[in-house]
């Protein structure tokens, strides 16, 4: 394991040599070693040291993995595997690195997570946009059908599985397990109704798990070092180490790997190289948009882990880091974001089609120095009757910012209003075409 | 069927028993507690998408959606706290910020959901200050509906009706958040037998039918429950109607019958009740010309007259399968009984395509009881082949011939051939409700006499629908006062006054008080936005 500055190579520990994509650079750094081992194993004995190993799902709900394999029901046949690479969350860009550099890791993953549970076909939903991500993979899963690593009879253990690439058509809500379900099925990108849960009807009515590209490439890990090895890095409640993307106002933005429980002031300042000169931290969304931000004091104190973030009211969810320094206005933060969501909402719950539209709408009136003092007001009551309303949690991933935006830089808010102009930047914006 | 397992839950302080598997907006609605929705329909998928149909479920901090839930045993529940009204309060706001506000030129206006929510859970002022979304108006999605998209709420209930019960797959809902709306592909317009269920289940004026809109305000319109007499399923309809006489007609559910659908055809029926297309007084034409108008019972007098100047073999009845089991009962016992005959013959409109069946309503048999005319001639022992009407007019061996016209015109392709033949008989006596140009245009040697008749909505009986089942509806309205019903018009041509008959009551119909579904509509009725409209 080497370590650089205070990162953890865990997963990343290869990254760096441009041969790891490729088959044999990635068996030459013991790929497809654990495949072999896991093969040996019985599947139940696998989802118990994943369940052993405390993995939490990377993609941000942070729900134990092994758990929500053992909500397969038992003899329902064909179950399918998906892997949600539609890395959407703004500010979240750790899936395509890990695609893009280490292809074979996830694909491997994904076999040892196939055999677990049992799944004959998986796929791997990308996002549309990573055009490199699904070229790297395309020609990763051919090396591994020749290599007789996918197909029939792998390495003479009697387990099949196939496995697949379906290319998103960028819509944020595909990134959604029922969503991206939904997509794959050929419909409209759009969350189904819970329950049936997707273990137990997902694709094609069928049980389904669907995981994210680093939960599936750390079991490999869990496999190789074991459940109590692994459990060694991060904390308690949330072991092992996780991708983070650092994005913002950071001199040094890019994907850092450490164990969980690091704390976010170092993250900020060690390992992103902290601010500009002049410039200071004002505030943190610390995982991807949907997390409520938070201000410069709460993220100092913080530790990038499950249970202290909920603690501080806001989440882990992506690992998406973005960080805001003083120069800039939350007011247009909160817009950009609004506008995201209101783009991306699949239109389906009444709350979320005309709730972020709504808060859009108001948030650019404000920048556009049209606001009214009750719009503050009214955006917490909006934003506070789209939270827990819907099918899925988009609309809550819209709601939860414009709360914590507006409680925790509500003077900001209200200066724009009563002189509609920014306090930071001084001016108004142009009003904005929310289509 | 196997035995259902009823578990226990609570409703709103009330004690409930349900069968096992009942969602809990289904526990409610079948016992007559009241809760909001616009997507769900009881007819079609759970959506679950309005987010209306909130509850509070004794032991969960969130309020869930009663579509989607399960009762289980138990469970407490309810939608009257201050924490489901609130998130309902909200729920409807959301449906409104985008909603234009063209109530009063908007057609749905007195039987919308989004009017009657309002009532009970908003009468609040509008916070929504930003512009609103705009969409296409007056689009044009096919044949029989029109679609405002600024109205639509996006409940996808005619979508999932043209996926699941029309299987037809013509609309869809297009683009993305609030820039979403219903529309069809290219080339595919809305057209299908069904179409116009989606405009009844619409909860708003999004859907409006090309046939109804604009002709009436539905507060100006009463409804009284009917049987379609369209075809031989016998659908449950509604009509809506006012002094000026019948403007729609509407499905009404019955789970043995129609369940909550009919078919576009069966809505053009009240096309020929109305006063315009009637027949309103008797008439003669004798001597080469009609003679002037005269009171319908006096035209069947003066029949009466006439027929009992003529042997038994010369006269001969002619029916259809429109009329009530009670109109053939009284016609055959006059006719048996008063003239002796039993040249009783049974005009076949359609006989090729008789046995079609398009696999959800619609039936080849355009009549409502030809199974109820079958029965009772076969009860008389009556089987005379058309063939021998034919022969009888031509051989002179048939003069007087008694022809209780067809209703519903439309499906009677044949009826012009048919006239043309009725009219080689010395004396026509023809009862028709629809004043038909066939006769009015008659010009010969031979009298003819025409009688007005009442329609379906205007009189009670019985129809017997293609699998047996006996369905007894009432009068709803009077178009036509002087016009006759079947029975009125047997017994006076007979030569007897207008006795009243009440119904038997061994009818064969089951009362309505003892069939499970009609009491759950009574239920529904006050549940459901869009069937209890039209009371005055």
């Amino acid at each position: 394991m080497q370590q650089t500055s205070s990162e953890t190579k865990y997963l990343t520990e290869f990254y760096h040599l441009p041969e790891f994509k490729g088959l044999e650079g990635y068996k030459k750094n013991g790929g497809y070693v654990d495949l072999e081992k896991a093969l040996k194993m019985q599947p139940q004995q696998i989802i118990d040291e994943v369940k052993t190993s405390g993995l939490r799902g990377r993609g941000g709900a942070g729900f134990s993995t092994g758990m929500k394999w053992g909500f397969l029901p038992k003899n329902d046949e064909p179950r399918y595997l998906l892997c949600n690479a539609d890395e959407g969350e703004p500010g979240t860009f750790k899936d395509r690195m890990m695609m893009e550099k280490a292809p074979h890791q996830l694909i491997e993953g994904m076999i040892i997570s196939g055999y677990a549970i049992n799944s004959k076909k998986s796929y791997i939903y990308v996002r549309g946009e990573y055009d490199e991500s699904i070229n790297t993979l395309a020609t990763a899963i051919q090396e591994a059908y020749k290599a007789g690593y996918l197909g029939k009879n792998i390495l003479g253990s009697g387990f099949d599985h196939d496995m697949d690439i379906y290319r998103g058509a960028g819509a944020y809500i595909c990134g959604e397990e029922t969503g991206m379900i939904s997509s794959l099925e050929g419909l409209k990108g759009q969350p189904k109704l819970k329950p049936p849960f997707p273990a137990v009807q997902g694709y094609l009515r069928k049980p389904t798990i669907v995981n994210n590209v680093e939960t599936l490439a750390v079991v490999k890990y869990v496999i190789r070092d074991g459940a109590a090895a692994y459990k060694k890095y991060g904390t308690e409640k949330s072991t092992g180490t996780k991708l983070f993307s650092l994005s913002g106002n950071v001199t040094k933005p890019g994907n850092y790997e450490v164990p969980l429980g690091y704390p976010l002031k170092d993250m900020v300042y060690t390992l992103g190289g902290g601010f500009k000169p002049g410039r200071k931290l004002k505030a943190v969304i610390p995982g991807g948009s949907s997390a409520p931000v938070m201000t410069a004091e709460e993220a100092m104190k913080a530790t990038l882990d499950y249970e202290c973030l909920a603690q501080m009211g806001t989440m882990l969810g992506s690992g998406a880091i973005i960080v805001i320094d003083d120069n800039q206005c939350m007011v247009e933060c909160l817009a950009n974001l609004m506008h995201f969501y209101h783009h991306e909402s699949c239109g389906q719950c009444t709350p979320c089609r005309e709730g972020t539209g709504w808060l859009d709408k108001i948030v650019h009136s404000i920048l556009a120095g049209k606001g009214r003092m009750q719009d503050i007001e009214l955006l917490i009551k909006v934003a506070d009757n789209m939270k827990g309303k819907t099918i899925c949690a988009l609309s809550d991933a819209a709601a939860l910012p414009v709360l914590s935006f507006v409680t925790k830089f509500r003077e900001e808010f209200e200066y724009f209003v009563r002189e509609g102009k920014s306090k930071v930047k001084g001016v108004a914006y142009v009003a904005h075409n929310s289509h | 069927m196997s035995p259902t397992t009823l578990i226990k839950c609570t409703i709103n302080g009330v004690e409930l028993e349900v069968a096992q598997g009942k969602t809990i907006i289904q526990a409610m609605t079948e016992n007559a507690q009241r809760i909001a929705h616009y997507c769900w329909h009881p007819g079609l998928s759970i959506a679950g998408v309005c987010r209306l149909c909130m509850v509070e479920i004794e032991g969960n901090p969130r309020v869930q959606i009663a579509c989607n839930t399960m009762v289980t045993d138990g469970m407490k529940i309810n939608n009257t706290s201050a924490k489901v009204k609130d998130a309902v309060k909200w729920g409807l706001d959301f449906h409104l910020i985008n909603h234009p506000l063209d109530c009063p030129v908007c057609d749905q206006a007195g039987e919308c959901g989004l009017q009657d929510q309002y009532m009970e859970y908003g009468k609040y002022d509008p916070e929504m200050a930003e512009p609103k979304q705009r969409k296409r108006k007056v689009v044009d999605l096919g044949p029989t509906v029109v679609l405002d998209s600024e109205r639509c709420i996006l409940c996808s209930r005619c979508v999932r009706f043209t996926n699941e019960v029309s299987k037809t797959n013509e609309l869809g809902i297009f683009s993305r958040g609030d820039h979403s709306e219903i529309g069809t592909h290219d080339g595919k317009p809305l057209d299908n037998k069904y179409s116009l269920n989606t405009v009844d289940i619409c909860p708003v004026g999004a859907l409006t039918s090309k046939d109804f809109r604009f002709k009436q305000r539905v507060w100006y319109l009463k409804d009284a429950d009917t049987i379609c007499n369209g075809c031989s399923t016998g659908c449950n309809v509604k009509v809506y109607f006012n002094k000026e006489g019948v403007f729609r007609v509407k499905p009404r559910f019955n789970e043995e019958v129609n369940g909550y659908w009919m078919c576009d055809e069966g809505r053009d029926t009240y096309k020929v009740v109305n006063k315009e297309v009637r027949l309103l007084k008797g008439q003669k034409f004798a001597n080469g010309q009609w003679l002037p108008e005269m009171h319908a019972g006096t035209a069947v007098k003066d029949a009466y007259q006439s027929l009992m100047k003529a042997a038994a073999s010369e006269i001969a009845v002619v029916l259809t399968g429109q009329h009530t089991v009670e109109e053939y009962e009284a016609i055959l016992s006059n006719f048996q009984n008063t003239f002796k005959t039993k040249n009783i013959f049974h005009w076949v409109n359609n006989p090729e395509i008789f046995e079609e069946f398009d696999g959800l309503l619609l039936r080849g048999d355009k009549n409502p009881n030809t199974k109820g005319l079958l029965q009772i001639l076969e009860k008389n022992g009556i089987k005379n082949p058309w063939k021998n009407l034919e022969d009888g007019l031509k051989s002179g061996k048939i003069t007087h011939l008694v022809v209780f016209g067809p209703e519903n015109i439309p499906v009677f392709p044949d009826l012009t051939a048919k006239v043309n033949l009725f009219t080689t008989a010395k004396n026509l006596i023809y009862f028709t409700a629809v004043n038909i140009q066939q006769l009015r245009d008659y010009s010969g040697n031979n009298t003819v006499t025409k009688i007005p008749l009442k329609t379906y909505v205007e009189k009670e009986g019985t129809f017997i629908n293609f699998k047996g089942l006996a369905q007894k509806f009432k009068r709803a309205t009077t178009l036509v006062s002087e016009a006759l019903t079947g029975v009125e018009a047997a017994q006076l041509i007979a030569g007897h006054e207008i006795k009243v008959v009440g119904h038997p009551d061994n009818s064969l119909l089951t009362p309505a008080s003892t069939r499970k579904d009609q009491v759950t509509l009574e239920h529904r009725k006050k549940n459901e936005f869009l069937f209890t409209r039209g009371r005055l």
